[in-house]
């Protein structure tokens, strides 16, 4: 019997009316983010984004500026390097305290009571604070509180990294095999014991490398609060931005994305040296020293850089200073006008996520069909390269250059998310791409489909669940970036924020940053219903 | 095996973290500690210091050194926290240090010129010819603390019947004077306000295409810029700043870069009373409850 072949897409009109119902709900979301794709093709712009881009060229070398350039990536390395040691020290008490795989009463009764449970609840509490607020406006805060300077930028990673740590590190640790441990404290170990021997040589190599990847991140991390004036290549790339010099600035982005190739190549050596390690005996007590002994002296290095002053830091000018500052921030404000004010910026803030998130998911699909291999070798590298690109360039990088296309205003701020996250996006669509069962498809091209309906109907529904997954999770991250665009006139909460901080309203300015967690929060909680609709 | 690499990355972390711990402390050095507000670009601002911490150095026979600082309010929150011990300050900028210290901060001197300052409002739109034209376009002002970049340019729109936030599309914060000027200058802005002594510096030395970028209107005058100390600092030093601020000269060969910098014919002292009206324009304009 032949098979007829309709040639037509048989959910062409349920599709249709979905996507026609997605464009409504788009267009008052689009009106308040001032989505407006005219003002990238508009002769003026156009003419000042190329004049801009011309301007790149040549890169500027001269040796005054190729010193402070020089000067600037060292700050940049010593900032991530001692932010992320003093996240750790953070981030190791809370995450010990707050596992619930070293509980006693976890495996039987215990006299102890509720204090232990009460306890870890705090910490998680204490853990969601710190990195549920971004670390540019905890570097804004210590920029204010410490002085300008590399000391902000240090402070503010550590915070927010310690948070996010704690939380992986809790994570690990309670996902580990917990019966060593379990055994220790049965057989009347200590606490201690247990997690020295039972848990941690469980953990340690997924540990040291979630830790490795987090100083990768903290790289980008202190570019971006240079911008705020901590320092480092960021503060450079700011100064070069306001006086308009394309050749300094093609100069800043050039060694970035070297230094972020170089951090990328070393956390994978490192990554490969503990798997190899593994295999050969031989040399692992020489590489575990080594190891320590390398990461001791780059810390070491750094903190002689930056020359970060803790006595200073403690003391008791910056306990005073400290709790001034605090006296001023409690209770936040709440007049009408200032909350009208935040409601229109949170509003802002909400629609330049959502446009940011939306056109970076196109983007991601569009790149992610050749960077999976489906046009040929020559496309998958270059795209391969393109999605590299825009990933490896910051949002609040992206965003000095979309104001120059799309003007100011919330546009520019979707735009720069969607370049960034676009780069991820694509990458991470491309994986689940290649790694879904290829079966469906082939089958449906094997019995005549055409390969746009065979992806359609084959491959897609296999994929789609992992990359609305991947948009969601995204979105979550976006929220928290589009809450700090303002800082480089991209509007919303952010600009509210530097506003309020300038004019030392520190109530208004608290009031802000809650406002900031409270959206971050609710985001969170809509993405994680969503996703478990789907899973 | 692999509990022996793991124990060994653990003996590793153990002495990286003891190994960072041994860290260096830091002494104080006996020195004066000098910043500004940051309305130019930070190099700008340093190239600009120089020969005067060197003269200045000499007349308190002290070290003197420059924090460069990118933030307005970071310097009067330095001030007020003694982590530098003398700034160049805004108007507005002085009147937050004084609140913010008690009213302890002393203005020291100011430049002859600051006793009139004004700002220069500019476009490059020729369609925009009065403070009327500007509805419904995007405007730039400098930073949120500047006096000259923000509070009196908004209180003199205020005062023609504008209000930046309802009659403008979008209001932007550049940062800084010639950071205004290359917004507008680049069609980021449709218009902006920035520090006349700033506009005439960028057109004299050529920095501003102004057959493009134009000024449509100027302020009337005000008090702007001053040199202020903090209160607690040792008032022999402070008489010894003073007297050496006024005893500069344009027409001794040895002040004239100096001068020519800061842009001052002379400095002349300065009171507290004279940003009253700044402080009186600040609440005006809602910058200050």
């Amino acid at each position: 019997m032949l098979l007829n072949r309709d040639m037509r897409d048989p959910a062409l009109t349920q599709r249709l009316l979905l996507s026609m119902l997605a464009l409504m709900l788009a267009w008052p979301i689009g009106h308040v983010a001032g989505v407006n794709p005219a003002a990238l093709v508009e002769p003026a712009n156009l003419r000042v984004v190329s004049s801009f881009v011309a301007g790149f060229w040549p890169l500027a070398h001269d040796s005054f500026f190729l010193g402070l350039l020089g000067d600037a990536v060292l700050q940049t390395l010593a900032i991530a390097t001692v932010g992320t040691l003093l996240a750790l020290l953070i981030a190791i008490p809370l995450a010990i305290g707050s596992t619930a795989a070293l509980s006693v009463t976890a495996i039987g009764p215990s006299p102890s009571g509720l204090w232990r449970p009460a306890l870890r609840q705090v910490l998680r509490a204490l853990t969601l604070l710190l990195r549920g607020v971004p670390e540019l406006v905890w570097a804004l805060l210590f920029v204010r509180v410490f002085g300008l300077g590399p000391s902000a930028a240090v402070l503010a990673l550590a915070l927010t990294y310690g948070g996010m740590l704690a939380k992986v590190f809790g994570e690990i640790l309670d996902s580990a095999d917990r019966r060593p441990a379990k055994a220790i404290l049965a057989a009347g170990g200590s606490r201690l014991d247990a997690l020295m021997y039972g848990l941690l040589p469980v953990a340690a190599a997924e540990l040291l490398s979630y830790t490795v990847y987090r100083w990768e991140c903290a790289l980008r991390a202190a570019v971006v609060m240079g911008l705020v004036g901590a320092g480092g290549l960021g503060q450079l790339m700011d100064q070069s931005m306001k006086a308009f010099n394309g050749g300094e600035i093609a100069s800043i982005l050039t060694a970035f994305l070297l230094l972020v190739l170089f951090a990328d190549a070393l956390s994978g050596l490192l990554r490969r040296w503990m798997a190899n390690t593994r295999k050969d005996g031989r040399w692992r007590a020489l590489n575990g020293w080594a190891f320590g002994l390398i990461a001791a002296l780059a810390c070491l290095a750094s903190w002689r850089h930056i020359g970060l002053d803790l006595g200073a830091l403690f003391g008791d000018r910056a306990g005073s200073d400290i709790a001034r500052f605090l006296r001023e921030f409690l209770p936040p404000a709440h007049d009408a006008t200032l909350l009208a004010k935040i409601g229109s910026g949170a509003v802002e803030t909400l629609a330049t996520s959502l446009v940011g998130t939306a056109l970076a998911a196109l983007v991601g699909i569009a790149l992610a069909l050749p960077a999976a291999g489906r046009t040929g070798a020559v496309a998958k590298t270059l795209t391969r390269f393109v999605l590299n690109l825009l990933r490896a360039v910051p949002e609040l990088v992206w965003a000095t250059i979309t104001v120059l296309a799309a003007g100011l205003g919330p546009f520019a701020g979707a735009l720069a998310l969607a370049l960034h996250t676009g780069g991820v996006l694509g990458r991470l669509y491309a994986e689940a791409l290649e790694n879904a069962p290829p079966a469906a498809e082939a089958a449906l091209k094997l019995s005549g489909a055409p390969r746009a309906l065979a992806f359609l109907y084959g491959a897609l529904p296999e994929v789609a669940p992992q990359w609305l997954a991947y948009t969601l999770y995204r979105w979550e991250i976006n929220i928290r970036m589009a809450a700090v665009m303002g800082f480089v006139g991209a509007g919303g909460l952010g600009q509210l924020l530097y506003y309020e901080l300038s004019l030392f309203r520190l109530d208004n300015a608290c009031s802000v940053i809650c406002a900031m967690l409270a959206l971050a929060l609710v985001v969170d909680q809509v993405s994680a219903i969503l996703r478990r609709k789907m899973g | 095996m692999l509990t022996h690499f793991r124990r060994h990355a653990l003996r590793g972390l153990a002495a990286f973290a003891f190994a960072s711990l041994a860290l260096p402390a830091f002494a104080q050095m006996k020195e004066l500690k000098v910043s500004a507000i940051p309305d130019e670009a930070p190099t700008e601002l340093q190239r600009k210091f120089a020969p005067l911490g060197k003269y200045l150095e000499k007349e308190i026979g002290m070290p003197v050194s420059f924090v460069p600082v990118t933030d307005y309010a970071g310097v009067v929150e330095a001030l007020a926290a003694k982590r530098i011990d003398m700034a160049w300050l805004g108007g507005f900028t002085f009147v937050q240090a004084k609140l913010r210290t008690g009213g302890t901060a002393i203005p020291l001197v100011q430049r002859a010129e600051d006793e009139k300052f004004t700002s220069r409002f500019i476009t490059a739109d020729p369609a925009i010819k009065s403070f009327a034209d500007l509805k419904g376009k995007t405007f730039a002002f400098g930073s949120p603390s500047s006096t000259s970049g923000h509070l009196m340019p908004r209180y003199f729109l205020m005062q023609a019947g504008l209000t930046p936030e309802k009659d403008f599309k979008t209001v932007a914060f550049s940062g800084a004077h010639d950071a205004t000027v290359a917004f507008v200058a680049s069609g980021r802005a449709d218009a902006g306000v920035l520090n006349a002594s700033v506009w005439d510096k960028l057109v004299e030395s050529g920095k501003v295409d102004t057959s493009k970028v134009r000024v449509f209107t100027t302020t009337p005058a005000y008090f702007d810029y001053n040199w202020t100390v903090r209160g607690d600092l040792d008032p022999a030093v402070v008489k010894k700043l003073r007297d050496a601020f006024l005893k500069l000269d344009p027409t001794n060969p040895e002040h004239k870069e100096i001068m020519a910098l800061q842009r001052a014919t002379r400095f002349v002292p300065t009171k507290p009373e004279n940003y009253h009206s700044i402080e009186q324009a600040a609440h005006a304009a809602g910058l200050l409850r």
